[in-house]
């Protein structure tokens, strides 16, 4: 008896200042949620959302932003020789912010 | 109305054919009103009298690695510390692993026990044996599961069985069947009600409980099937193990017919908020439904998180490269983030619905894992030292009993083993363990654990 995960999470989130808010997440699946914050297209940082509903800012350093909140998809246990998952994946599951700092 | 033996027995509430014959397989011999009465009475404490709690059990199949959770060692080399860092807790001094920041904001409820070790053999099937029946194997007497032991002692409440296992029993983890999750001795009548589905699914639903489509064809198919097996089992009858038999298809035809029991697997009856709290997971779910069953008159239920080891993403973190590959990444992404967000919307649940001061929430495990990782960053077997918790009832959170030494190898202090653990369960569900006897082997009163519960746990 595999899991199996079923539906889409949902969430909602917004800045609020340099404070990002977000949602309830709907269906949750319960595994890990991170905000993710990308600058100029780039990853420039994940951040464990699971705990609290929202985060502060502190990076000011001048780029497009771009910022989603992604919750870990199990679609499967394999790994490839580097130890990541073949299937299981981190998924968006809200909007996404953008800006120009 | 039908009859089974001299019990009249209402069948309006959706029995299937594939019921009848399951319950059926369970033993329909002679099955008398006198007889069941004499068989609940035999030996069993009076629960009117008794002020009796309920458990819920969390059992990590696979077991966590204790230096990677509930017992870090932050200053060891970092071939033992791992991965993983610590953070604080709402209890000064006890600081857990980062992915658990929900339950560190609940610690002040939480009892950890951070000796626990025990000395057979380091599989799974060794653990999960002593954490779940507090003995150790004797082929010549197979000790009974907690659940049943506490179904042997107080019956059912209603028309729920007393001991559930959710979402199934624990299959193949490789070295034998002697897992403890049977009644053993006490037969047949106290076996878990193993529920047997994912209660994560959309298509989840207890089938055995679950109404025909076609009920005057049903009835007759029943009805003919159970005739039947009445002859069948009739030619079987004085046997030494038919009131057991008797007793156990008494329990699964209430079972079938009860509406109450039926709501009881309803999850679609809880709110989506409620059910997004505990998590859309095997878990979650799981943990929920224990909500709704002791809440419901059910006594122990028993939550397995994974019923095997093998190819699935599950707490044995051998790191091996096939069919037991489970990492940091496993741990990280979806098993504590998992068992954070369900354990700790357990906790808030039960408490918010004033069930925690009459229910103890046990988290257990079979053993701990390796200090040092292996070479593929993994860490093995490990049954020398390892942390488990309780939470609720009578139970002193905001503590850690015992320690484990420098790398987490031994215990150094307060050196706890399984028995108390159980005998720890026993003791605040509210049974007084000096006086409380359970007929043992050919009905010779025996005690339920050899063990004394564990003092700091109720101090």
């Amino acid at each position: 008896m595999d899991q199996r995960f079923e539906g889409v999470p949902k969430a909602e989130i917004r800045l609020e200042g340099r404070r990002l808010v977000r949602s309830d997440v709907s269906n949750d699946w319960g595994s890990q949620l991170i905000w993710e914050i990308r600058r100029n297209g780039d990853v420039a940082a994940t951040i464990s959302a699971r705990a609290n509903d929202s985060h502060e800012l502190t990076d000011s350093t001048p780029g497009q932003y771009e910022v989603v909140l992604r919750m870990f998809q199990y679609e499967g246990y394999a790994k490839d020789a580097n130890g990541k998952y073949t299937q299981s994946k981190f998924i968006d599951v809200s909007n996404k912010l953008t800006w120009t700092a | 109305m039908l009859r089974i033996g001299d019990v009249r027995v209402p069948v309006c509430h959706g029995v299937t054919r594939r019921s009848f014959l399951e319950a059926g397989s369970a033993g329909l011999a002679g099955l008398t009103l006198p007889n069941l009465l004499s068989m609940e009475a035999a030996g069993a404490v009076d629960s009117a009298k008794a002020e009796i709690r309920n458990c819920i059990t969390i059992f990590l199949v696979g077991s966590p690695g204790h230096l990677d959770t509930w017992d870090m060692k932050p200053e060891a080399p970092a071939e033992v510390r791992g991965k993983f860092r610590p953070i604080d807790t709402n209890v000064p001094g006890i600081q857990i692993c980062e992915h658990f920041p929900l339950m560190a904001r609940m610690m002040d409820k939480v009892a950890l026990i951070r000796s626990l070790h025990h000395k057979t053999g380091a599989t799974h099937e060794n653990g999960q044996r002593w954490m779940m029946t507090g003995h150790d194997f004797n082929p010549d007497s197979v000790k009974p599961h907690c659940g049943s032991v506490i179904s042997r002692l107080f019956g059912n409440r209603g028309t729920l069985p007393a001991a559930v296992v959710l979402p199934t029993k624990i299959g193949n983890t490789g070295a034998g069947p002697f897992h403890g999750q049977t009644a053993g001795y006490l037969g047949s009548a106290h076996e878990p009600f193993f529920l047997g589905s994912d209660p994560a699914r959309s298509d989840f639903k207890v089938s055995d409980l679950s109404p025909p489509a076609g009920q005057t064809e049903f009835r007759l198919n029943a009805r003919r099937e159970l005739l039947r097996q009445v002859d069948e089992v009739q030619r079987q009858a004085e046997t030494n193990s038919a009131l057991g038999r008797d007793t156990a298809y008494s329990r699964a035809f209430s079972l079938l017919t009860s509406p109450e029991a039926k709501q009881a697997f309803e999850l679609s009856q809880e709110s989506d908020k409620m059910r997004d709290r505990y998590g859309r997971n095997t878990l979650g779910q799981s943990c929920l439904m224990a909500r709704r069953l002791v809440e419901r008159g059910c006594r122990h239920v028993t939550v397995n998180h994974f019923e095997t080891v093998f190819n699935i993403s599950c707490w044995d973190m051998h790191a091996d490269g096939g069919g037991l590959n489970n990492t940091y990444t496993d741990y990280e992404q979806l098993l504590c983030p998992q068992f954070d967000w369900a354990f700790t919307a357990l906790i808030e649940d039960l408490s918010q619905r004033g069930l925690l001061d009459n229910t103890v929430v046990c988290v257990l495990s079979e053993m701990g894992r390796t200090p040092n990782l292996n070479a593929r960053g993994g860490r093995d077997h490990h049954p020398n030292a390892w942390t488990n918790f309780m939470v609720g009832g009578p139970i002193r959170g905001g503590q850690a009993i015992g320690s484990t030494d420098k790398t987490g190898s031994r215990p150094q202090n307060n050196p706890i083993e399984p028995p108390q653990i159980l005998a720890s369960i026993y003791h605040a569900m509210g049974i007084d363990l000096e006086t409380t006897m359970m007929p043992g082997p050919g009905s010779r009163p025996i005690r339920l654990v050899e063990a004394e519960p564990i003092s700091q746990l109720f101090s």
